[in-house]
């Protein structure tokens, strides 16, 4: 079961991967940035999941509020440099 | 119970799967957020709620609780203050008036009023 879940992320992940590199605006590449670094917590949930690893409970934690700061960091960017 | 945490599990990627589907076939920039932010948090609490039930130990379940709440509080502030943001920037078909656009003009007169009071009091 834990397979067929890391297939679906990885194709979702390969979604969010192309409107990174391709959306028209940044405001696009932001949000499409959110959520594949969401898939990648999804991920490394399954993973500690899979082999039992504690450690990278923790790990996920960090990568969700590391996450948010980036974010934030990126829209006051924008906000500045647009209008 | 493995059943039940596979099927948690399934379920949470298929949500992921289908907001970055939305993420990529949505046309413009307010449904991508829209498609970009609902559906993975969901999939998220299902993930994470199909490993608490998969590992039971104290340590995973409280993790799992801190990173949903996590998720829960710094999904919507960020969206919002990316939104926020490109509002500025992209031209957004609105339902009605545009009530951000008013407000920042009432802001800017404000803050002018302001600083000319505080001129005229320092004379």
């Amino acid at each position: 079961m834990i397979n067929v879940a890391l297939v679906m992320l990885s194709l979702a992940a390969c979604a969010f991967m192309y409107r990174l590199l391709r959306g028209p605006t940044l405001p696009d590449r932001v949000i499409a940035l959110d959520g594949l670094l969401a898939t990648i917590v999804i991920g490394a949930i399954l993973a500690a999941a899979s082999s039992a690893a504690p450690l990278l409970l923790s790990t996920v934690l960090v990568v969700a509020v590391a996450g948010f700061v980036g974010t934030s960091a990126l829209a006051r960017f924008i906000e500045r440099r647009g209008g | 119970m493995e059943y039940v945490s596979g099927v948690c599990y399934v379920l949470g990627a298929a949500f992921v799967l289908l907001g970055a589907i939305g993420v990529l076939r949505f046309g413009d920039f307010m449904s991508r957020t829209h498609a970009a932010t609902k559906a993975p948090t969901l999939g998220l609490i299902l993930v994470a709620l199909g490993t608490a039930i998969d590992l039971h130990t104290l340590l995973a379940v409280l993790t799992m609780v801190l990173v949903v709440l996590a998720q829960l509080f710094t999904t919507p502030v960020g969206t919002h203050m990316v939104a926020r943001a490109a509002h500025g920037e992209l031209d957004i078909d609105l339902d009605g008036d545009d009530e951000l656009a008013r407000d920042k003009l009432l802001w800017a007169a404000e803050a002018e009023a302001d600083a000319a009071g505080e001129s005229s009091t320092r004379e």
